[in-house]
C-alpha cells in the first residue's frame, strides 16, 4: 500500500504540456475553413493565375502526350533544367546576403542616410535585366556566361528579398531581441539566432520570387548567351515556330515552380512567427554601428552603385556616344505617363487580388489554403511570352471585346505579378498577431469588417510594399504588353526595346533612365511612411 | 499614426485602377480599316506605314512585335485574328504561317513583281526587301579578303573574327549553308570556326566597329550596316570595307522581309492593296534609301552609292521557307559552344 | 443575470488525434465570476476558444442564456455570440488609440453614446484621461485593463479572460487582479477566468472548476476546493497537500499521523489516502503527540514557514506550516499533531 500520494503534479506549469504545443497567439487556425469573404476572392484570383496553365494543357497535348513526352525525356532538357537550378540557387543566396543586411542596416541601424538608401537600393528593380546584362557586357565582354548572368540577375531582382524583409523588420518585436541581448548574446548572434529566424517566412518568400524570376528570365540570360530552361522555350517559339514543344516545356517549369512553392511551404515549418505579445511593441532603438560605420557605408554604397550607377553609366555613355539621340521630350513624357498610369492599375488590381489569398496564406491551414497559394505561384516561372500567348488564346475566345484592350493588359500583369504581391501580402500578416482579429470578432466583427478594419491596416505597410514592387515590375514588363496592349500604345519598356532594337541605344537611353526614376517614386512613398 | 497610410493605400488603388482610363490612349483599332502586325521594328517602318496609310485610303493600325512572337500570336488567334497584314522581318515566320494554312493566297500579278527565289513556295507570302551577308575587313590588316566562308576556318584568321553568333541573321546564314550544303559539312565548318576563337559581340553594328578600330580583321555582318555608317559618319570617317562573297557562297545569303494577308479578317482587299503598296517603287525606293536594304520588286534599283545590283550578287539560290527549320541549327550552334 | 451551460463538449485536433476536451460539462452561474483552472495543456484555453466560437467543437452544446451558441448543426460565429474576450497581453489593437480600441465594439451607437460609453469605461478601468494614448505608450497592468473595458463596453453577455494576468509582475498583479474583479462586480458581468495559477483562482473567483484532461475534475467555491477536494489530484493541484494512507474507522481515519476526523462519512471506503494541508498540522516537543520525526528541511516565506519532517514510520516526508519565525532547524527532533478534519480519498485515483 503506497504511503504517499502518486499523483502530486509538483510542477503544474509545466505538467500535461503537449509537445510542440505553441503560444494561443502565435498559431494558425487549424482545420478553419477561411470564410467566404475571404475564400471566394481568393478563388477568383487562383482561377485568374491559373490560366495559363489551362492554356499549356490545351498546347502541350496538341499532338498528343507521347510527343510531350518526347521533348521533355531529353538529355537537353535535363540538362537546361540543371542549368537554370545553379543559375537560380547562385543567384537566390546572393540575394538573400545582399537583400537582408542592407535591410538590416537601413531599418535598424544609425546608418547615416538610412532613409535615402532605403529609396535607393530599391531602384535595381526597375532596371530592366537585359539593360543590366547589356550594361555589364558592354563593360566586361569577358563577363559573358554563367557569371554575367548571375551578376545581371543578382542585382535586379535582390529588391525582391530586401523588400518584404524591411517590412518584416520594422514589425518584430525589439523586445525578443533585448531579451537576448540580456542574454549574454552580442549583436551579430543576436541577429542571427533571434532576429533572422523572424525573418524566415518574409526573406523566403523573397527568395521563392527570385528563384522565379530567374527561371522566367530571358533577356539577361540571352544576351549573356548562358542557355537556360526559359532560353530554351523561347527557341523553340522563335527557331521553329513551334508553340508545341514551347508548351512542353513550360509544363516542365510549372512542375519545378510548384516543388519549390512546396518547399518554400515546408520550411516555413509551424512556427507562428506573431508577436506573442498583443502588438504593443516599442519601435527598436537603432542599433549603433560605431566603427562598422565606414563600412556599412561603403557596403551599401558598393551595392548600389553596381546595381544603379553601373547601367545609368551605360546609358550616359549610349547618349554621349550615339547619334541617334532625337529623341522627343514630349513622346518621352507621354510614354511614361501612360507607363505610370497601366504600371498603377497593374500593381492595383494585383494588389487586390493578392490580398485574400495572402491572408488565407498567412492564417489559414489546410489543403484550401494550400492549394489557393499554390495556384497563385503555379505559373509565375513561365516566360512572359508563353503567358502573353495564353491570355491571346483565352481572351480572343471568351473575352474579345477586351482582346488587345487595356482591361487585358491589366489582367495580364495580374496573372503575372500576382506572386509578388501575395508574397508581400502573406509577410505582413503573418507580423500581426491573430489574436487581434479573434478580440475584433468577440466584438461584434464580421470576416469582412475584421478584414477592413484590423488585418489590413495593420498588414498596410506589407501591402503597400508588395504594391510597389508590382507597380515597378509591371512598369518594366516587355512580352505580354507587346502582344496584348492597346494598339498604338507604347510604354517606356516597349519604347526601350522599339529603339535598342535597332542598334540606337541613345535614343533608347532616356526611356530606360525615365523607367528607372519613376521606379524611384513608390520607394520613396513607402520611405517617407516609416516610423 | 497608420490610418492615414490605409487612407492613401486606398485612394492611391482606386485612382490607380481608374488611371489607365486618362493615360490611355492609342488608335481604336476597331476603327480601323486595316490592322498590321509588324515585326520590322517602329523606326525603320513607321514612315513608311505612314505612307501606306495614305495609300490603301482607310486608317492604318499598326503593332509592332517580335517577328517569332506575332506570328505566334497570329497562330493562338486562329480565324480570330485582328490582323489584316504581317509584315514580318525574315522569312522563317512567314513560313511558318504558311504551313499552318494561316496566309491567303496573293494575286500572281503581286507575286510576279518579285524574283520566285524571294517568295513563298505556296504563293502566299512575297518578299519586301532584301538583306546580304557579307564580309567586313579592315583594309590596313588584310590584303586578300576570302571569298568564301569555308576560308575563314584557316588558322591565319585565329583570333582575328569578329561576329554575333546570336543575331537571326547570322543563325539564318548557318541555315542557308545547311540547305547547301548539308549538316555534315556545317558541323565541321561551325567547329572549324570555333576552333578559331572567333570574338563575339552583341550586335552587328559592335562588330563593324571592331573592324574599324582594327580589334578584328574581319566580321560577318549584314550589308546595310555600313551603308547606314557610312550615311551617318561619311565614307571617310568609316574605316572598315565589306566585301559581297561571290560564287553562291552560302556567306552571301540574301535574308528577306516580307508580307503576307492573314487569313480570317475581313480586310483581304485592304491587305491586298498594302500588299501592291510595299511591292511599289515608292516603297521599294523607301528600302533601298531609308533602311539601305535591297528593294526586290522588279524594275527597281537601289540608289544607294556604291551598292551593287542585286542581280549582279551571285548570292547563292535556296528556298527561303526552308529557313524556317532553325531549330535544327541552333543544335548545332549549341553544340559548337557558340550561343 | 445569464448562465452558460456547457454539456458533453468535445475536441480533439485532428481524426485520431488524443481528445484536449472529453465530454466537458460545466455551469458558470450569471454575474458570478468563474475561473476555470488546471494545467497548461488540460484543455482550458481550447475551451476558452470554443465558448468563444473561435474554435468548432467535434461534439456538445454550449448554451448561453437559453441561447444555443454551439451545438449539433449549429455554430454561431464570434460576432454574434456577445462574448467579450480578454487575452493574454491584453492584445491591443496596436493602430487605434486607447478610445477607439474600447469603443471598437460599440456599433449600433451614436458619436455621443459611443463617447460617453467609452469615457465610462476608461473610468471604470481607472484610466479615465487615457483615450488618447497610443497601446504602445501604456504600461503592461494599463494595456490589461483597457482590454478589459474594451471588453465589456458592448455589454457583452459573458467576459473570458484569458490569463489575463500571466504577463504582469507580481506585485502589479494583485491589484489589476482586484481592479478586474471590482469592474466585473460593478458591471454585474458573468466572467469566464481561464488561469494555471491556484492562488488567482482561489482569492479572484467565486467559483473554481478544476480541468483535468479534458474533463471538469470539481467545481465549487474555492473555499469548498480547498477544503473538500474530490481527489487528492486536485487537492494538490489547488494547494499544498499531506497525503497519508488511512483506515477509516467510522468518523475518524486512522494514520500513522494519529486518528484524524472526516469532514465526510467515509461510505463503503475502508482504506485510503487521507488528505490534510500543511496549516493543519503544529510542531511539539518530541514525545508530546502520537507522532514524531525528524526535521529535514525549513523555508522561510516570512508570513510563515514550511517545516519539512521525516516522521517515523511513514516513508515520505510531511510538510507543516507552522507560523513565522520558528525555532525549528534541520536535523532536530518533533512531534507532530493534527487538528480540524481531513478528507479521506481512495488510493487508486
Amino acid at each position: 500500500m503506497p504511503s504517499t500520494d502518486p499523483v502530486t503534479p509538483t510542477d503544474p506549469a509545466t505538467a500535461h504540456r503537449p509537445a510542440g504545443a505553441t503560444t494561443p497567439t502565435g498559431r494558425r487556425r487549424a482545420g478553419r475553413r477561411p470564410p467566404a469573404v475571404l475564400l471566394i476572392p481568393a478563388a477568383v484570383a487562383a482561377v485568374f493565375a491559373l490560366l495559363p496553365l489551362g492554356y499549356l494543357a490545351v498546347r502541350s497535348l496538341e499532338r498528343g502526350p507521347a510527343f510531350a513526352w518526347e521533348v521533355i525525356d531529353d538529355e537537353r532538357t535535363a540538362q537546361l533544367l540543371g542549368r537554370s537550378l545553379a543559375l537560380a540557387a547562385v543567384v537566390v543566396s546572393a540575394c538573400l546576403v545582399l537583400g537582408v543586411s542592407l535591410a538590416w542596416l537601413t531599418v535598424r541601424t544609425d546608418l547615416p542616410g538610412a532613409r535615402a538608401w532605403s529609396v535607393l537600393v530599391t531602384l535595381p528593380l526597375a532596371v530592366p535585366s537585359y539593360v543590366a546584362a547589356f550594361a555589364w557586357l558592354s563593360a566586361f565582354p569577358e563577363l559573358a556566361g554563367f557569371t554575367g548572368s548571375a551578376l545581371a540577375l543578382t542585382l535586379v531582382s535582390f529588391p525582391y528579398v530586401y523588400l518584404p524583409v524591411t517590412a518584416a523588420l520594422r514589425g518584430t518585436d525589439p523586445a525578443q531581441e533585448e531579451v537576448a541581448r540580456s542574454l549574454g548574446h552580442g549583436p551579430l548572434k543576436t541577429f542571427l539566432r533571434v532576429t533572422l529566424p523572424q525573418l524566415r517566412p518574409a526573406a523566403a518568400g523573397g527568395a521563392v520570387l527570385v528563384a522565379l524570376y530567374v527561371f522566367s528570365d530571358f533577356g539577361a540570360v540571352s544576351l549573356m548567351r548562358y542557355d537556360t530552361f526559359t532560353r530554351g522555350i523561347y527557341t523553340s517559339y522563335r527557331a521553329s515556330f513551334d508553340r508545341t514543344p514551347a508548351a512542353a516545356l513550360s509544363v516542365v517549369l510549372v512542375v519545378m515552380t510548384i516543388l519549390l512553392v512546396a518547399a518554400e511551404a515546408r520550411t516555413r515549418g509551424r512556427a507562428g512567427h506573431a508577436r506573442t505579445g498583443g502588438g504593443t511593441a516599442r519601435p527598436a532603438v537603432p542599433a549603433r554601428l560605431g566603427r562598422w560605420r565606414a563600412p556599412a557605408l561603403a557596403w551599401c554604397a558598393a551595392v548600389t552603385g553596381v546595381a544603379v550607377l553601373t547601367p545609368l553609366a551605360t546609358l550616359g555613355y549610349w547618349l554621349a556616344v550615339g547619334n541617334s539621340a532625337t529623341w522627343d521630350p514630349a513622346t518621352l513624357l507621354d510614354t511614361a505617363a501612360t507607363t505610370l498610369g497601366v504600371a498603377a492599375a497593374g500593381a492595383a488590381l494585383t494588389s487586390l487580388l493578392a490580398l485574400p489569398v495572402g491572408v488565407i496564406a498567412a492564417r489559414y491551414r489546410g489543403r484550401t489554403a494550400r492549394l489557393l497559394e499554390q495556384s497563385a505561384y503555379a505559373g509565375h516561372a513561365l516566360p512572359g511570352i508563353t503567358v502573353a500567348l495564353s491570355l491571346v488564346f483565352f481572351a480572343v475566345r471568351y473575352a474579345e471585346p477586351v482582346y488587345q484592350e487595356l482591361p487585358l493588359l491589366v489582367c495580364a500583369y495580374a496573372v503575372l505579378f500576382l506572386p509578388v504581391a501575395v508574397a508581400g501580402t502573406r509577410a505582413a500578416v503573418l507580423q500581426s498577431p491573430p489574436v487581434l482579429e479573434d478580440v475584433a470578432r468577440s466584438l461584434g466583427r464580421s470576416p469582412l469588417r475584421v478584414l477592413r478594419e484590423v488585418t489590413v491596416p495593420l498588414a498596410a505597410p506589407g501591402v503597400g510594399a508588395g504594391a510597389a514592387l508590382t507597380f515597378v515590375v509591371c512598369m518594366k514588363e516587355l512580352p505580354a504588353t507587346l502582344l496584348l496592349r492597346p494598339t498604338g500604345m507604347d510604354t517606356l519598356a516597349t519604347r526601350l526595346w522599339t529603339e535598342t532594337g535597332t542598334g540606337a541605344f541613345a535614343a533608347a537611353a532616356p526611356y530606360a533612365a525615365a523607367l528607372i526614376l519613376l521606379a524611384a517614386i513608390p520607394s520613396y512613398f513607402l520611405g517617407r511612411h516609416r516610423t | 499614426m497608420r490610418r492615414p497610410l490605409v487612407r492613401r493605400l486606398t485612394a492611391l488603388f482606386a485612382a490607380a485602377l481608374l488611371l489607365p482610363a486618362v493615360a490611355g490612349c492609342g488608335v481604336d483599332e476597331d476603327d480601323a480599316g486595316l490592322v498590321i502586325y509588324s515585326g520590322r521594328n517602329e523606326k525603320l517602318v513607321k514612315p513608311l506605314l505612314d505612307e501606306l496609310e495614305k495609300a490603301v485610303g482607310t486608317t492604318v493600325a499598326v503593332r509592332y512585335g517580335e517577328s517569332a512572337e506575332l506570328a505566334a500570336q497570329i497562330q493562338e488567334e486562329g480565324g480570330k485574328t485582328k490582323a489584316g497584314l504581317f509584315f514580318s522581318q525574315d522569312a522563317g515566320a512567314l513560313g511558318a504561317l504558311s504551313t499552318k494554312g494561316l496566309l491567303e493566297k496573293l494575286p500572281q500579278a503581286s507575286l510576279d513583281k518579285v524574283d520566285p527565289g524571294f517568295r513563298g513556295g505556296a504563293g502566299d507570302w512575297v518578299g519586301t526587301s532584301g538583306r546580304v551577308r557579307v564580309l567586313a575587313y579592315h583594309p590596313g590588316q588584310v590584303a586578300k579578303v576570302p571569298d568564301t566562308v569555308h576560308d575563314l576556318v584557316k588558322p591565319e584568321w585565329k583570333g582575328k573574327i569578329g561576329y554575333v553568333p546570336t543575331n537571326a541573321s547570322f543563325q539564318a546564314f548557318v541555315t542557308g549553308m545547311r540547305v547547301l550544303e548539308g549538316d555534315d559539312a556545317t558541323r565541321t565548318w561551325l567547329k572549324g570556326l570555333k576552333a578559331n576563337e572567333p570574338k563575339v559581340y552583341d550586335n552587328n553594328l559592335k562588330v563593324l566597329e571592331a573592324v574599324g578600330k582594327g580589334e578584328v580583321s574581319l566580321g560577318l555582318v549584314n550589308h546595310y550596316y555600313w551603308y547606314e555608317q557610312v550615311a551617318e559618319k561619311g565614307e571617310g570617317k568609316v574605316k572598315a570595307k565589306i566585301h559581297f562573297l561571290p560564287g553562291g557562297d552560302a556567306g552571301g545569303l540574301v535574308n528577306t522581309a516580307g508580307v503576307a494577308i492573314v487569313k480570317g479578317s475581313d480586310q483581304a482587299p485592304v491587305a491586298q492593296k498594302a500588299v501592291d503598296f510595299l511591292l511599289s517603287e515608292k516603297a521599294q525606293k523607301y528600302f533601298a534609301e531609308d533602311t539601305k536594304e535591297y528593294p526586290l520588286a522588279s524594275g527597281v534599283t537601289s540608289t544607294v552609292k556604291g551598292l551593287p545590283p542585286l542581280a549582279t550578287l551571285d548570292a547563292p539560290k535556296i528556298d527561303l521557307g526552308k529557313l524556317e527549320s532553325l531549330q535544327e541549327t541552333l543544335k548545332m550552334l549549341q553544340e559548337a559552344g557558340m550561343v | 443575470m445569464t448562465d452558460l451551460q456547457i454539456a458533453g463538449l468535445a475536441k480533439a485536433y485532428g481524426p485520431g488525434a488524443a481528445p484536449v476536451l472529453d465530454g466537458l460539462d460545466l455551469t458558470v452561474p450569471g454575474g458570478a465570476l468563474t475561473a476555470v483552472l488546471g494545467p497548461s495543456g488540460c484543455g482550458k484555453t481550447t475551451l476558452l476558444r470554443i465558448i468563444a466560437g473561435f474554435l468548432r467543437a467535434d461534439a456538445g452544446t454550449i448554451t448561453l442564456d437559453g441561447r444555443t451558441l454551439s451545438g449539433p448543426g449549429v455554430h454561431l460565429p464570434p460576432e454574434r455570440r456577445r462574448i467579450g474576450i480578454v487575452p493574454q497581453e491584453g492584445a491591443l489593437f496596436p493602430h487605434l488609440s486607447v478610445a477607439r480600441n474600447v469603443a471598437f465594439g460599440l456599433t449600433g451607437l451614436d458619436r455621443a453614446a459611443r463617447r460617453r460609453r467609452t469615457e465610462e469605461m476608461l473610468e471604470l478601468v481607472g484610466l479615465a484621461g487615457y483615450g488618447d494614448r497610443m497601446p504602445h505608450e501604456l504600461s503592461g497592468g494599463q494595456q490589461q485593463r483597457i482590454a478589459l473595458a474594451r471588453a465589456l463596453a458592448p455589454e457583452p453577455a459573458l467576459v473570458l479572460l484569458d490569463e489575463p494576468f500571466n504577463a504582469l509582475d507580481a506585485a502589479l498583479r494583485t491589484g489589476v487582479r482586484a481592479d478586474v474583479r471590482a469592474a466585473l462586480r460593478a458591471t454585474g458581468a458573468t466572467a469566464l477566468l481561464v488561469t494555471h495559477d491556484q492562488q488567482e483562482a482561489l482569492s479572484t473567483a467565486d467559483l473554481v472548476a478544476v480541468v483535468r484532461d479534458g474533463r471538469v475534475a470539481q467545481c465549487d467555491t474555492p473555499h469548498e476546493v480547498y477544503s473538500r477536494p474530490a481527489d487528492p489530484w486536485v487537492a494538490a493541484f489547488v494547494g499544498d497537500a499531506v497525503l497519508v494512507s488511512g483506515t477509516a474507522d467510522q468518523d475518524m481515519a486512522a494514520t500513522a499521523l494519529g486518528r484524524i476526523p472526516l469532514t465526510d462519512p467515509p461510505g463503503r471506503l475502508r482504506e485510503g489516502v487521507v488528505l490534510l494541508r500543511p496549516e493543519q498540522l503544529r510542531l511539539t516537543a518530541p514525545d508530546a503527540a502520537e507522532a514524531s520525526g525528524t526535521v529535514t528541511d525549513v523555508r522561510f516565506y516570512g508570513h510563515d514557514a514550511m517545516v519539512t519532517v521525516a516522521v517515523d514510520g511513514i516513508d515520505e516526508p510531511i510538510d507543516v506550516r507552522v507560523p513565522s519565525p520558528t525555532a525549528a532547524r534541520p536535523g532536530e527532533r518533533t512531534g507532530i499533531e493534527v487538528m480540524g478534519e481531513a478528507t479521506l480519498h481512495s488510493a487508486a485515483v
